[in-house]
């Protein structure tokens, strides 16, 4: 190890396989909430207009035709009350879209379907296919606001449905002569075509918006990403840049014979040197984890004292309050300040568990990490010296 | 392959012969210093090469392989010898814990981290020769932090003995904080190490592993399930 150049050993530390983050991989899967957020947004336009049109329609044209042909037509009560259900059914479902909402879609469609079937029996022969049967060109609108959001092929069975009550109705009345069967054909093309595509461009528009909010939503999270890996990439090219300086300077004084490998300083000077490289060839997190960020401060600390100190984590911690964090790292910070001779300091984390410990060889100095108060919440301290190490070991568990 | 893999355990007084595979003369240079201080080995062959090492020293009881060789990971390699049966002691500056686990699939007898130093390393290539496990602390910490779905299942003990083992680098402090012995501590960690013979694929090194392991009474034929029969076809003549 000590034989190797730092070049060389950060080349063989980036060619290490890294934890991919569980962050992406979600991202991957489904478009984040912000996604739903832009699609709701980018969808109030057309849910306004569909409103709009189909009241507009319905007070503008439906009601004025009604109230003229009025007892002209079979029943005019049927048609009336007709009318009325479905204005009122209208500002509800139009209330509810606007506020954000989804209307009962079959509920309403089922109502809706009755009223036509009501309101062309009641219309009469002579009033069919006139503006008085405002069933004809109103209330394909209805249907739209009713199956807001779910798919167009709901769509085109109620058209359906509506297009059979009124052949049904045709032909009930008698109206079957050639003129009346193509008016009939062209009023069933003619009522359905424009909600068809103002439905579809809406679920289109709706669709591309979510994809476009999702692309953009997983860029910001590459690029969050990006960011903490530079900056962690920049702090760790910091810390070889020192680390190497320290390591050539006690070569070069090596070499030169400046300095004599029996010097017990050297040694020591070497010793430091050596692991500080080996710290930072162990770190292979792209984006620093809290709890290591926070153990390798304190080892660069005590190391800046002198201290000889090799951190070895393996497994990744998951996401941890901060008060668990402190419990973890705080005991051992303390040991560390305390230490003398050398160092070990390790992490093993899982999802459910994360176990940190520190062990120095035990002196005659003064012990101040205590033995903790039992019973710590979800971690636990254990503190021992047993002539040989002193041995500090904090652990949380999921519970 | 002429060599009998398990002839070392077979003739006790006989040296054992190692053959040590790394790129940096400086490193084999290391090396032989350090297995000089036990008289039982013997350094047959050296080189950069595994095939001309071997070919030089066919009658080697353990190989000592760097796993990076000339800037690649040699793991088909360290497969290739392991499959034919080679006691292969990997050792490795890479000692993050999946390479290491990577290569016990793949057949190491063992895994050494090259700071670990002089006393693990003799100690590493004594047990490799005789069939038997030697966990040195970052392989411990590796299998302790093992998070594959197909990890063998050990047991409470055996994980607390390695991680305690990973932690300390002290079997003595390890038996005082579990109350146990240092021999039941080893036995902790051994029996961890030898339920890895089943990850992975197959090797005759895994099953000369586990076959001494059952020997020794360290593992029960029935613990291990899959392998018995394999072992059991695969034990040495006493």
């Amino acid at each position: 190890m000590a034989t190797e150049s730092p070049a060389a050993v950060t080349a063989g530390a980036t060619l290490r396989p890294r934890p991919r983050l569980p962050g992406r991989a979600r991202a991957a899967v489904a478009p984040p909430p912000e996604a739903h957020a832009v699609a709701d947004a980018s969808d109030r336009g057309a849910r306004l207009v569909a409103v709009v049109i189909a009241l507009a329609w319905h007070l503008v044209v439906g009601l004025p035709a009604v109230l003229s042909a009025g007892s002209g037509m079979a029943a005019p009560a049927v048609v009336a009350v007709g009318w009325l259900v479905t204005a009122l059914a209208g500002v509800a479902t139009g209330v509810r879209l606007l506020r954000g909402g989804l209307p009962p879609a079959r509920r309403l469609a089922a109502a809706l379907l009755v009223v036509d079937a009501a309101v062309f029996a009641a219309a009469g022969e002579r009033f069919l296919f006139s503006t008085a049967n405002w069933v004809w060109g109103g209330l394909a609108w209805f249907f739209l606001l009713a199956l807001w959001r779910r798919p167009v092929r709901w769509l085109l069975v109620l058209l359906a449905a509506h297009a059979v009550i009124a052949l049904v109705a045709v032909v009930l009345h008698g109206a079957t002569t050639p003129a009346d069967l193509s008016r009939y054909a062209m009023y069933v093309y003619g009522t359905s075509t424009l909600p068809v595509a103002v439905f579809a461009g809406a679920a289109a528009l709706t669709a591309l918006a979510r994809d476009g909010a999702g692309t953009a939503a997983a860029a910001l999270a590459v690029a969050a990403e990006r960011a903490a890996a530079e900056r962690a990439q920049g702090e760790r090219q910091a810390r070889l840049a020192l680390v190497s300086g320290t390591a050539e300077e006690v070569l070069s004084a090596l070499a030169a014979g400046d300095a004599d490998p029996a010097d017990p300083a050297v040694r020591r000077r070497a010793v430091l040197a050596a692991a500080r490289l080996r710290r930072l060839i162990a770190e292979s997190d792209d984006v620093p984890d809290p709890l290591l960020h926070e153990l390798r401060a304190a080892a660069d600390l005590a190391e800046r004292n002198g201290l000889p100190i090799e951190l070895v984590a393996v497994g990744t911690p998951p996401e941890l309050p901060v008060d668990v964090r402190r419990r973890l790292a705080d005991p051992l910070t303390a040991a560390l300040a305390g230490a003398r001779g050398s160092a070990r300091l390790t992490v093993v984390a899982g999802p459910d568990e994360v176990v940190v410990s520190l062990v120095t060889p035990d002196h005659d100095g003064p012990d101040d990490s205590a033995a903790p108060p039992a019973g710590d919440g979800p971690v636990e301290h254990l503190h021992e010296r047993d002539g040989e190490i002193r041995w500090t070991q904090t652990r949380w568990r999921r519970t | 392959m002429d060599a009998d893999p398990l002839a070392a355990d077979v003739n006790p007084g006989h040296p054992i012969g190692v053959a040590i595979v790394d790129d940096h003369p400086v490193v084999i240079d290391g090396v032989r210093a350090w297995l000089a201080t036990e008289p039982r080995l013997r350094v047959l062959a050296t080189g950069d090469d595994p095939d001309a090492v071997l070919r030089a020293a066919p009658e080697a009881d353990v190989v000592l392989l760097d796993l990076r060789l000339h800037g690649r990971m040699v793991l088909d390699k360290l497969a290739e010898l392991s499959a034919a049966g080679r006691r292969v002691v990997v050792y490795s500056e890479h000692t993050d814990p999946p390479t290491m686990l990577a290569a016990l699939d793949a057949g190491a007898v063992a895994f050494l981290a090259k700071h670990e130093g002089r006393e693990h390393c003799v100690g590493t290539v004594l047990a490799a020769a005789s069939d038997r496990p030697y966990v040195p602390p970052a392989l411990a910490g590796a299998m302790v932090g093992d998070a594959r779905p197909d990890r063998p299942a050990l047991s409470d003990k055996e994980r607390e003995a390695l991680l305690l083992w990973f932690q300390s680098m002290s079997k003595a402090s390890v038996a005082r904080r579990m109350q146990i012995s240092e021999h039941t501590v080893k036995q902790y960690v051994d029996r961890a190490r030898i339920k890895y013979t089943r990850a992975g694929r197959p090797a005759a090194t895994k099953a000369a592993l586990l076959a001494r392991a059952i020997e020794d009474g360290l593992v029960r034929p029935e613990d291990i399930g899959i392998y018995r029969s394999q072992a059991s076809a695969d034990r040495p003549t006493p």
